[in-house]
């Protein structure tokens, strides 16, 4: 249930800005630890700036959106949208300067598969990296496995993940049955179910429940269609009385379009420079690789051969 | 890591050993479930994400165990649970005499209630048996290891794995290969240690799966159309036919039981699913409002860990006590007295 979750009682933020203020508190961290290590021939100029990762971050998600929906066997939706909430998630208290998004995303949908009993082997994962050589395949997969505890520790412990397609397939059932006002609530479905995929490709997965996301899915859908679907806030929800929920409820919707607005993917133009840059800092640094190492070496099962080949492979490779 | 003193081995679960343990800081003893992923091909295994997924999502309860914490450590982490003294197996192996009704009648209530509230959160735990059932120094009972558990909210589209729950413990339905079923198996574990406990041996001690179909059929009758509707859409109801035989009521099968706690056994020992009892409505049942009433977690015993002889820690046996014995039997007789107390 929702009601009890993890989810609801540590991954839902007040506010836009305190999400964005942990992200950029990520930036700094990572920042400050570069410049206090006294390497020398760092400066400030080599970072990226908090906008500039964020659109990596996008870049980055898209690729995951599209590596899920490209993936075969298919992947449940449920399964998709635990995949990026993990990568939200994970990059709230991390920067992508520190871990490397081409491998942590694909860490995201490899533990996703797992938590939500989607099964497949680590063979067939990795098999969907259709650009990749056999060998190829067998260096991702070790990074990936190198990750999967960096990432579910970051992730607290947290694994399951409230999606809003069940949600919305309640609301579905309830107009069907509740409101008949409405004549045909599965026509609402096709553009319901496209804002609910734009919005996993934004916040409202950090600041909203689950269920309101799918009522404005429905309502947003309703009103493009031309509907009103007022009534079934203020009879069938039993709003009409309570007006301070149906007012807070209207602003959460208002707040959640204009996530949806905002969103732009990123161009390739745009993103390129960054993306240089990104490398640049992740072969400076290399940080990340002594961390992530941590606890693995001495068994001498993933790390058996020095990271030699990781840089090797470019995102380019993967889809 | 470095809060904890170890203390010792407790035993080796399926994805770790497990350590007793003490919080340095609280003095309070816990278990330490180490999972390591040493040369696993497919990294963190699915059952210590089952176990922390299941136990992370749902509130404390008196009778699920708690999981206090999680935190890395080394090549894997380390799951903390509050340390139990032993476990039903060891309850039902090691007492001298057999559970008395009321003890069993305890055990059982507090064992519906665990399921009752791991169904309600839509937690299938698909391993429910006397070893899993955990008991605290203080006597209660405590659903744990939950490696299999599975939440059960999703659309009914993706099929579930057969290969679930201990031989004996597992439901007609999953002998028959099934991939779709629900909590209702469960509910037969349930009564697979009903009988257990009532019986101080296991209801149907099969070998292997086909010998555990066997056992299952012998008692409860060959399963026909009219009993079981489902049976012809199982992946194996026409791999394999047995000869045909009626059932054996089920006093025979548990004897010198009252009838009311057979009446439930009937409930939960029925092929079809969906007609068995629910946990919920189970403890509505007479059986748990008649005498000899439940026993209290005090009542009950609690054998050491290693199988030592269980320690009675009460000198009388408690179904002695009855209100309806004069008063003057349980107080001293004050002549006795006399000679010591100045007072009287």
């Amino acid at each position: 249930m929702f009601h009890n979750s993890s989810q609801r009682k540590y991954w839902i933020f007040k506010s836009e800005d305190e999400v964005e203020h942990m992200r950029c508190k990520a930036n700094h961290k990572f920042r400050n630890k570069i410049l206090e290590s006294g390497k020398p021939g760092v400066s400030e100029s080599m970072f990226l700036e908090r906008h500039e990762e964020d659109v990596l971050f996008r870049h980055y998600e898209r690729r995951l959106l599209d590596f899920c929906n490209a993936f075969k066997p298919a992947m449940p939706k449920s399964v998709v949208g635990t995949a990026i909430m993990y990568f939200r998630r994970f990059y709230l208290n991390n920067s992508i300067m520190e871990y490397h998004p081409r491998i942590i995303m694909l860490t995201c949908a490899y533990l996703s598969c797992k938590v939500d009993e989607f099964n497949v082997s680590s063979t067939q994962f990795v098999g969907n990296l259709l650009q990749e050589s056999p060998a190829g395949q067998e260096r991702v997969l070790e990074q990936i496995l190198e990750y999967e505890l960096l990432l579910i520790q970051q992730l607290n412990f947290h694994l399951v993940v409230h999606n809003p397609y069940r949600p919305m397939e309640g609301l579905l059932i309830d107009l069907k049955t509740r409101y008949p006002t409405l004549e045909s609530p599965e026509s609402l479905r096709k553009s319901a179910d496209d804002f609910l995929t734009q919005a996993t490709m934004t916040d409202a997965g950090l600041l909203f429940p689950p269920s309101q996301i799918a009522l404005t899915a429905v309502l947003n859908s309703a009103s493009r269609a031309g509907l009103s679907m007022e009534s079934y806030l203020t009879e069938c929800m039993g709003l009409r009385e309570d007006k301070e929920t149906l007012s807070k409820m209207y602003d959460s919707m208002r707040r959640m379009k204009t996530l949806l607005k905002k969103y732009e993917l990123p161009k390739s133009e745009e993103v390129n420079p960054y993306k240089q840059r990104l490398e640049r800092i992740h072969a400076e640094f290399a940080t990340s690789s002594n961390k992530r190492k941590r606890g693995y070496e001495e068994d001498g099962h993933v790390a058996k051969e020095p990271r030699l080949a990781e840089e090797e492979w470019t995102d380019e490779d993967l889809l | 890591m470095e809060q904890y003193s170890i203390l010792g081995r407790i035993g080796e679960g399926a994805h770790g050993i497990v350590f007793k343990a003490k919080h340095i800081e609280t003095g309070e003893t816990v278990a330490l479930k180490k999972v390591a992923l040493r040369r696993l091909e497919d990294g963190i295994p699915n059952q210590a994400l089952r176990e922390i997924k299941a136990l992370q999502e749902i509130e404390d309860n008196q009778h699920v165990v708690k999981l206090k914490d999680v935190f890395p450590h080394g090549t894997g982490f380390v799951l903390v649970f509050d340390f139990m003294l032993s476990d039903l197996s060891e309850v039902i192996r090691n007492s001298q005499r057999p559970l008395t009704p009321a003890q069993v009648k305890g055990y059982m209530m507090m064992l519906l209630k665990g399921v009752a509230f791991l169904h309600h959160n839509n937690i299938m735990h698909r391993d429910l048996k006397p070893a899993n059932l955990l008991i605290s120094s203080s006597g209660h009972l405590k659903i744990a290891d939950f490696g299999l558990a599975r939440l059960f909210s999703e659309q009914g589209e993706r099929l579930y794995s057969h290969q679930v729950a201990t031989r004996w413990y597992r439901a007609p339905e999953l002998l028959y290969g099934a991939r779709k079923y629900d909590e209702g198996v469960d509910l037969w574990a349930v009564g697979c240690i009903f009988g257990e406990l009532l019986n101080s041996s296991p209801l149907f001690p099969g070998e292997n799966d086909i010998e555990q179909l066997c056992c299952v059929l012998r008692v409860l009758g060959t399963p026909t159309q009219e009993s079981w509707p489902e049976i012809v859409e199982l992946p194996d109801y026409n791999k394999i036919t047995f000869k045909e035989n009626p059932a054996i009521p089920l006093e025979e099968i548990v004897p010198d039981t009252c009838p009311q706690a057979v009446d439930l056994l009937y409930k939960f020992l029925v092929y079809p699913s969906k007609q068995r009892c629910s946990a919920r409505q189970a403890l509505l049942h007479p059986y748990f409002f008649s005498s000899p009433l439940p026993a209290h977690h005090s009542e009950l015993p609690i054998p050491q860990r290693g199988g030592r002889p269980p320690r009675q820690r009460l000198q009388a046996p408690p179904t002695d006590f009855s209100v309806d014995l004069p008063l003057q039997n349980s107080v001293v007789d004050p002549a006795l007295l006399q000679g010591h107390a100045s007072c009287l």
